[in-house]
């Protein structure tokens, strides 16, 4: 799922500094998971600006909804009026539904009150990591199930790198070395023969190097 | 047509219901009353129990709570005392706010309707009818309304003064009672026909005691039981001998005892014995009854059979009583066997056979076309309680025999329903009371969780000062105890339910919860109300807030809090101080409730909430965006929270979250402040809310 946060409170005050109402609008899916753009933070970011733009003597109103994917024109039709009544619209939804609201409502602009993070997983109530890289090319089948492409710092088809120290990465010791990752798997799988197999060079023609992804199946369309 | 006998108009909760709502026989919503008091809101909290219950006073203090025996903290430990409850409740309630709701605006109709006997089931139908906008009047026999309350139930138990106070409710919604009317003796049921009343419902209870068809019956000093207590209860004069000999081992043998017990003077000896057929488990009186009579010195007999009364000169002097092995027979019957040869004697100078009460149908005339049952009560349609004689109802004991009077009163209400089904011409036949769903006992994991929590006594007068007098026995409880009470209740249904179109399916419910109650199902939470306590730790924590709480809702927390700020001066010289203290905390000790808020300065403004594990990141910022200058939570140490340590623990963050967000507003963290105070000190609580007064006097006011 996308993992998203919020951008900081001043950001997010200088993004809307010119306008008076603001529609700050959630995301009912990825973004309520991870608790950066549901409905209760909608509710807290409001909080939140009401108190700061009036502690700089702002006289702003803030409009709040969410709607439940704001990716798809269909639910943001639901607030096609409040879009109207507002200045500005605030997106708490990742960069896709900030988008979103841009181009379905081309005469009113929608800022980003979130950084779309990841592709990750939620592994804890409150902790996400990032799993996918949207490589286009998924090589899990050759890794024992874990991603070099998202969780490599390098990622490196072939490793671990030198910097593999006591299966942690040398940029933080915090970070896992997804080699060891792997190494271990496979080693608990029987299968370390797989690391004896040389990768190629990945084609990265197949992720965002080979340009803005797309897919189109004619049997869906209408 | 499909009616709830609670509300009528109104179809039963399609969900399912807590079971000590459906066991009471008017339904009455014994969970939002009880949760009302546990929030301190006394008044709403008799609002709750009065609005289905006309008789509300006498039930507080007399009810035989069915509701109790039901109750789902029962398997965890001991029922809450709801009983007890309502009478704080009503004790509690200004009589000058009125004894219940206006009566509502309906067109008056024609229709007379008579109403035969002012007891528990008359009353209640001639209240109801009256509310509907039917002039009613109710024919009472004897000198005051009230039935067997008033003549029947000792005032050790239901002082009189109390069932004053709900006769003038009812009188005050219209209800005309005529009393020293009798009928049969002074009007007949013709007479009342030709009167122009329309419909009539008989109530006249069961006000006859049985008597037993042994030797000695007739002589000096055998008494009937409902007669001695309405001998005692009307004031006169009765005469009883030095050893006392009550026959019977039901809840009216257990009243004629202790009443007794109350007679004579000081300093004359007397001995109370109580001897009935039933083994002393099978005794059908209230346990609790039964041993309060214990305790006042009644003597037991069970499992002995009355032979014969013993007399000399005319004069009793004692009981031969038989060994009784078995008062049932296989098939439930009663049908007592004897052991051969087991004959005693139980010296004694007056006996008062309390073996069963039965109606007085010597009113009827066979004109009336009023059939009676094999048990010699008024033959009614179960549903309608119509009688065999069109327009004219029954019920009550008059129709069940002996019973309570709760469920007495219940059937007065269906009485009305019936009675204006039939008034207004419609079909009786397709008149259907609707059925209640009750929620499930609690799964044994969940009572696991459910952390044990003393029943409160009742305080009871001391023995000593029951003798020879008829001062009510049990006294009431304060308001601390009331709390402590009232903060046992499971809340049971009243908690967490999901909106499933907004649920992302996030399973922060599932992982928060401390009772592991939610799961997902069918891509959305679920979270069982049978097994849900009603922390409200996941409806805090929803990031879509998809999950309300049923009762005690968010929007009632946010109202809260506006009203916290609702008279808070515009220049108030000292900082405004918003403390969110956990109710079951504070109240875990006696001081909260009476005397350590009361000591809080002006300045300081408190919330009570049920676990800090409610709050919400959103209520602490809206007492800042309001205008508070410092805000405090004040809750348990872990170990202690009533919903696991689990819970406490969830507010930490919370808080910190807040903080940070104060500080990136530009009003400071160092506003919002955290206490952990372990139930025994909550009387440092105003020590602490001047600290945070000093401190937060120092920071100056909040920026906003």
């Amino acid at each position: 799922m996308i993992i998203a946060e919020q951008k900081p409170l001043d950001e997010i005050k200088s993004m809307i500094a010119d306008y008076q109402k603001v529609l700050i609008l959630g995301c009912g899916t990825c973004v309520t998971i991870c608790f950066a753009g549901g409905e209760k933070e909608v509710g807290i970011l409001a909080s939140a600006l009401r108190m700061a733009t009036r502690l700089d003597g702002q006289d702003k109103e803030f409009i709040e909804a969410t709607v439940q994917r704001q990716c798809e024109y269909e639910f943001n039709e639901e607030v096609a009026d409040l879009v109207k009544e507002a200045d500005v619209v605030l997106s708490l939804a990742c960069g896709i539904g900030v988008q979103t609201m841009n181009e379905q409502f081309p005469e009113k602009l929608t800022l980003p009150g979130l950084n779309t993070k990841f592709l990750g997983q939620p592994t804890e109530q409150g902790v996400w990591d990032e799993r996918c890289l949207a490589c286009g090319d998924c090589v899990l089948y050759k890794t024992g199930g874990i991603c070099p492409i998202a969780r490599c710092s390098k990622s490196l088809l072939n490793g671990p790198c030198g910097g593999s120290q006591n299966g942690k990465c040398e940029i933080n010791p915090e970070v896992d070395c997804a080699w060891q990752l792997i190494y271990d798997r496979l080693k608990a799988l029987g299968k370390l023969d797989l690391m004896m197999e040389v990768k190629s060079p990945k084609d990265w023609s197949a992720s965002h190097a080979g340009g803005p992804g797309k897919i189109v199946r004619e049997d869906l369309r209408l | 047509m499909n009616r709830d006998e609670n509300t009528p108009g109104i179809s039963p909760m399609e969900e399912m219901s807590p079971p000590c709502q459906v066991a009471c026989p008017l339904h009455t919503d014994v969970r939002g009353y009880v949760a009302a008091i546990a929030r301190g809101d006394f008044e709403a909290a008799y609002a709750i129990a009065r609005e289905p219950n006309p008789l509300i006073y006498v039930c507080s203090h007399v009810c035989a709570h069915p509701c109790e025996e039901e109750c789902r903290r029962g398997q965890v430990d001991e029922p809450v005392a709801i009983a007890a409850l309502k009478r704080f409740a009503a004790e509690r309630h200004d009589l000058s706010l009125g004894h219940g709701p206006p009566k509502p605006n309906v067109e008056p109709k024609e229709q007379k309707v008579a109403i035969i006997g002012a007891g528990p089931a008359g009353l209640t139908a001639a209240y109801d009818l009256a509310r509907m906008g039917y002039p009613v009047t109710v024919f009472e026999a004897l000198p005051e309304p009230g039935g067997m309350l008033r003549v029947g139930l000792p005032k050790y138990r239901l002082p009189r003064e109390i069932i004053d106070v709900d006769i003038k409710g009812i009188l005050e919604a219209d209800v005309e009672i005529k009393t020293n009317v009798c009928i049969g003796r002074d009007m007949t049921l013709s007479d009342l026909k030709e009167q122009g009343y329309e419909a009539i419902f008989i109530a006249i209870g069961a006000q006859q005691s049985r008597a037993l068809r042994i030797e000695g019956m007739d002589l000096d000093g055998v008494l009937l039981g409902v007669d001695f207590l309405r001998d005692v209860n009307q004031g006169r004069a009765v005469k009883l001998g030095r050893r006392v000999l009550v026959i019977g081992g039901g809840n009216v043998a257990v009243d004629v005892a202790r009443s007794a017990v109350r007679q004579g003077r000081p300093g004359s000896e007397k001995e109370v014995h109580m001897i009935c057929l039933e083994s002393r488990e099978e005794m059908p009186a209230h346990e609790w009854e039964i041993i309060e009579a214990q305790r006042e010195g009644i003597i037991l007999h069970p499992s002995l059979g009355p032979k014969r009364i013993l007399g000399r000169d005319g004069k009793v002097v004692g009981l031969e009583t038989i060994v009784c092995s078995s008062v049932f027979d296989s098939e439930g019957r009663f049908n007592p066997t004897f052991v051969p040869d087991s004959e005693s004697v139980i010296e004694g100078d007056t006996i008062i056979l309390a073996i069963g009460q039965a109606s007085d149908l010597s009113f009827l005339r066979p004109e009336d076309g009023i059939e009676l049952t094999r048990r010699r009560t008024i033959k009614v349609d179960p549903q309608t309680l119509a009688t065999t004689a069109p327009g004219i109802f029954a019920g009550g004991e008059v129709t069940t025999g002996p019973g309570s009077v709760v469920g007495s009163m219940a059937l007065g209400r269906r009485a009305a329903i019936s009675i204006d089904t039939y008034l207004r011409g419609e079909d009786l036949t397709g008149l259907q009371f609707g059925e209640w769903r009750e929620l499930d006992d609690l799964p044994p994991k969940t009572v696991e969780r459910i952390k044990p929590l003393a029943r409160e006594p009742m305080p009871m007068l001391p023995l000593e000062e029951r003798a020879f007098n008829y001062e009510e026995v049990e006294l009431g409880y304060t308001l601390a105890m009331a709390m402590r009470a009232a903060h046992r209740c499971l809340t049971c249904g009243g908690g967490a339910y999901v909106d499933t179109g907004k649920c992302a399916a996030c399973l922060t419910c599932v992982r928060v919860c401390p009772y592991d109650v939610p799961i997902i199902k069918e891509g959305a939470a679920f979270i069982d109300p049978t097994e849900c306590q009603a922390c409200g730790v996941c409806a805090s924590e929803c990031p879509a807030k998809a999950i309300t709480m049923k009762l005690y809702s968010e929007d009632q927390l946010y109202q809260e809090i506006d009203a916290l700020f609702a008279d808070a001066p515009a220049e108030n010289p000292e900082p405004l101080i918003v403390g969110f203290c956990c109710l079951y905390c504070a109240y875990a000790a006696d001081e909260w409730a009476e005397s350590v808020r009361a000591q809080l300065p002006p300045n300081v403004r408190t919330l009570d909430v049920v676990c800090t594990s409610r709050i919400d990141i959103q209520h602490l910022l809206r007492a800042f965006e309001l205008g508070a200058d410092g805000v405090f939570v004040a809750g348990c140490v872990g170990d202690e929270c009533r919903h696991t340590e689990k819970a406490a623990n969830r507010i930490q963050g919370k808080v910190q979250f807040v903080k940070e967000v104060l500080d990136q507003v530009g009003i400071g963290s160092e506003r919002l402040s955290l206490y952990d105070i372990p139930s025994a000190e909550w009387g440092t609580v105003p020590r602490i809310a001047q600290e945070m007064t000093e401190r937060i006097r120092a920071l100056g006011p909040n920026p906003l």
